[in-house]
């Protein structure tokens, strides 16, 4: 009883509910910003709300955060520039989508798909957050590895055309991303003793400039081409369309809650690896992957926004952060006396009722503003490219300056850009370079730490992996997919079953 | 370039005006935290910021600059006007710096406004570990020589100072040193099983106690602590750690040095009051740390005490990659 009292309090004080829809409604624009983040904003909030009472500050932030994680979708389909790194994936089909005119059907599609990901992500945290914070836990040094090893593979999803040049580009983020004090030891990596490189390259400068100005200097190719006009006769899509993508964004959702339970992996990857995962169940799209397939774009956003209510799995069952935002929420619950910890839920039930309430509340706003201003948003393409290449190049480099306020993140910001710029033109895909940067650390301290937990003895570390059930499928579920994309697995399968078109998977 | 060479006259000329102390402060201060959104560090400084503006009558900005263990934000502030516009929100790592290979300037190189407070190191052990207190777990590393996982943040850390501290006291244990992060995510390990023991600061692992996620084997302080009164201290099972105890992080506000006086003045009288608040008081209770708020020439020899015991001690286990004595550390 005082469990549903503590749901409905948000939808009763109508300050509350004002101030999650105001958080929701800015949300959306500062994850539409590439640069301005909601970890940013959040932080900043734990300030401006320090006299508040909780439950006001935690409407505002959790508006903001689930706004946030929606909010990237826009620029990534509309300028091929993603908002948020969890917005990488919805960039491949959205921007197709855009060029064909078609940008208010993938926002609205994109909206309610974030709407449907984002509920199921709150579902699973209120029946059954306990047990998944429990199956996170599990996850070992050694299962993080494996799960690296996993994001790995997504290279050849991403790389559309050559398969060595995907390689390649993966390799080159994974580089990418060791630059800088190795953040275990302290010895200097990739750093040739220049002071400026000690601190790494920052990832999101990295993301900017490849996706911002390499798409800035592409469009200067067509400078003198008029813009393409968009289509806005239907935003929210039929119920047909809903319905026929329900069961992949279920799927697609449930790897949303877990990546994002799981502490240090957050929605970014979550959404790669649904975006991987959609790629392989969708037997006949009716567009191909990479040309503005809806699959393309119900995958990642349906996981990127089931990823919030995983991320506050452990945060309320635990006190630990299932990402960075809720890290910082964390500190603002001590902020306000509370002790969030295993103990919160015993000693106050009613803040994670309350905080489900918000989440409910905040995804019902993100649906409401994500389909209200979409002609607006769509006459951005439709401006002239004059006005638009310099808009581009300017909110890159405000973007990469308020990551760190460090003007040393906008020149690699504008480094990369040019590179990234020669990269597309020789065919080089981008994905992967971000896809390796995201793992890099992943991969590297996962594998030092499980290497060195067994002694540093091989022999004991592949004993380890069998030892574990959860170790053992990650492990097979590795090779499998890796035999999956090479060509024996093409013919052997061609031989094994003629009559069958495709196996599952 | 002309216009940018007059905004950077007029801005010092502008500086230069605002530095006396009678109008201060006449505008925004900067506050730079040294470590991550939702740390300790942040979440010190974040709470008592707003009383010690009150105090002042003015406002701090406060703004997180990590990287480099923290020496991104310090050489940041170095590089700032002396003029009490920006202050540095930091831990003990700096300290640490010089011997560490990490960078060449320390807190040294500034002024302390105020040492707010100062945390317990407690070593906690999963609840399935084969042992129930200190005294258990050397009997075990003694029986299954390389096989107990400690976990650590690397070189400079709390942990490593703490393993540095048994290392010494106790004879080289034989041990396998996981890394991590910091000791959140070492914490999380340490519930899932991947790691069996972790020196942690009290505060962190408080909760996880309470609940029964992990257990307490000895407070690294010379009496037990109100907060886990049942929990003994670790000079209960061998008298040498005296020598080296009372020890833990502790957290601090910082201007560079050149700071005129009254300036420092108003800044430690502000944070001195902001830190006498109840709220503020409580939070830090909660969590685990013993009030210091000392400022001054108190605050100056607490910190050398700190640094001459903390690098002679880590040069002592090894784990240096300069002595102490090249910067004119003196051992204690």
């Amino acid at each position: 009883m005082d469990a549903i009292l503590a749901f409905l309090t948000v939808f009763t004080q109508p300050e509350l509910l004002l101030l999650v829809g105001l958080g929701t409604f800015a949300g959306v624009y500062v994850g539409a910003i590439p640069g301005l983040s909601v970890t940013m904003a959040v932080s900043i909030l734990i300030s401006f709300t320090f006299s508040w009472d909780v439950y006001p500050a935690i409407s505002l932030m959790i508006g903001i955060y689930m706004g946030g994680v929606y909010g990237g979708s826009r620029t990534a389909i509309l300028l091929n520039i993603p908002g948020a790194p969890s917005a990488i994936a919805t960039a491949l089909d959205g921007y197709p989508l855009a060029k064909r005119g078609e940008a208010g059907t993938a926002i609205g599609v994109t909206t309610v798909m974030s709407f449907i990901g984002g509920f199921i992500g709150i579902g699973v945290l209120a029946v059954a957050a306990p047990f998944v914070s429990d199956f996170a836990l599990k996850f070992q040094p050694r299962d993080y590895m494996l799960l690296a090893v996993l994001g790995i593979l997504l290279v050849g999803s991403l790389s559309e055309g050559s398969l060595v040049k995907g390689i390649f580009a993966g390799a080159l983020g994974i580089a990418i991303g060791a630059v800088g004090r190795d953040p275990l030891t302290f010895t200097e990596r990739f750093t040739f003793d220049i002071p400026l490189m000690q601190g790494g390259i920052s990832f999101i400068a990295v993301m900017i400039g490849m996706f911002g100005v390499s798409e800035a200097l592409m469009q200067l190719h067509h400078v003198d081409k008029d813009a393409v006009r968009q289509k806005i006769s239907r935003i929210v899509p039929s119920l047909a369309t809903v319905k026929k993508h329900l069961p992949l964004s279920i799927q697609t959702s449930s790897i949303g809650v877990v990546i994002g339970a799981l502490p240090g992996t957050g929605g970014d990857i979550a959404a790669l690896m649904a975006y991987d995962h959609a790629k392989r169940v969708t037997k006949n799209p009716e567009r191909d992957f990479g040309d503005g397939a809806m699959e393309g774009l119900v995958a990642p956003e349906t996981a990127n926004n089931a990823a919030v209510g995983g991320a506050f799995i452990p945060m309320m069952t635990l006190g630990i952060p299932g990402d960075a935002v809720t890290a910082i929420m964390i500190g603002a619950l001590f902020i306000h006396g509370l002790n969030p910890g295993p103990m919160l839920m015993v000693d106050q039930p009613d803040m994670f009722w309350f905080i489900v309430g918000a989440l409910v509340m905040a995804n019902v706003f993100m649906l409401i503003f994500g389909l209200t201003g979409i002609k607006l948003f769509t006459k951005i393409v439709e401006m002239p490219r004059a006005v638009l290449i310099p808009l581009i190049m300017l909110l890159s480099i405000v973007g990469a300056y308020a990551v760190n306020n460090s003007l040393t993140d906008v020149y690699w910001m504008l480094g990369f850009g040019f590179f990234g710029y020669f990269m597309r033109h020789y065919g080089y895909p981008l994905g992967p370079v971000i896809l390796g940067v995201i793992l890099s650390r992943l991969l590297d301290d996962n594998w030092r730490r499980a290497i060195i937990s067994e002694r540093e003895d091989l022999g004991r570390f592949f004993g380890g992996l069998f030892s574990s059930p959860l170790s053992t499928v990650l492990f097979i579920a590795v090779i499998l997919i890796f035999v999956s994309q090479t060509p024996i697995w093409t013919r052997a399968k061609a031989r094994l079953f003629p009559a069958r078109k495709e196996v599952k998977q | 370039m002309k216009r940018f060479v007059l905004g950077a006259v007029s801005a010092l000329v502008l500086g230069a005006s605002a530095a006396g102390a009678a109008d201060y402060p006449s505008k925004e201060i900067q506050g730079i935290i040294q470590w991550g959104a939702g740390g300790s560090t942040d979440t010190v400084m974040r709470s008592v910021t707003p009383h010690a503006e009150e105090a002042l009558g003015g406002s701090v900005v406060m703004q997180n600059m990590t990287g480099g263990v923290g020496a991104i934000a310090l050489n940041h502030v170095a590089g700032q006007a002396a003029d009490g516009y920006t202050l540095l929100m930091g831990a003990e790592n700096p300290l640490l710096y010089k011997v560490m290979g990490l960078g060449d300037k320390d807190y040294g190189d500034f002024i302390p406004v105020s040492i707010l407070a100062r945390g317990t190191p407690i070593l906690v052990a999963n609840p399935d570990a084969p042992f129930d207190d200190y005294a258990g777990m050397m009997a075990y590393i003694k029986e299954n020589p390389g096989e107990l996982r400690v976990g650590a943040t690397g070189p400079g850390g709390l942990p490593s100072v703490v393993t540095a501290m048994i290392n010494t006291v106790e004879g080289e244990m034989d041990v396998i040193s996981v890394p991590y992060d910091g000791d959140g995510p070492a914490l999380t390990a340490l519930q899932g099983g991947a790691i069996d023991v972790m020196p942690a600061v009290l505060g962190a692992a408080i909760e996880g106690i309470r609940a029964g996620n992990m257990k307490p084997l000895a407070i690294f302080d010379v009496a037990a602590n109100d907060k886990l009164p049942e929990v003994p201290p670790v000079t209960d099972f061998n008298d040498a750690y005296n020598t080296y105890l009372p020890w833990g992080p502790f957290f601090g506000v910082f201007v560079a040095k050149g700071t005129p006086d009254d300036v420092v003045a108003k800044l430690a009288d502000a944070y001195a009051k902001g830190s006498e608040n109840p709220e503020f008081k409580e939070l830090m209770d909660n969590r685990g740390f013993s009030m210091m708020g000392i400022s001054g020439a108190e605050a100056e020899a607490f910190l050398s005490k700190w640094q001459q015991g903390t690098t002679w001690l880590l040069q002592d286990a090894g784990l240096t990659k300069a002595s102490p004595e090249d910067f004119g550390i003196a051992r204690p």
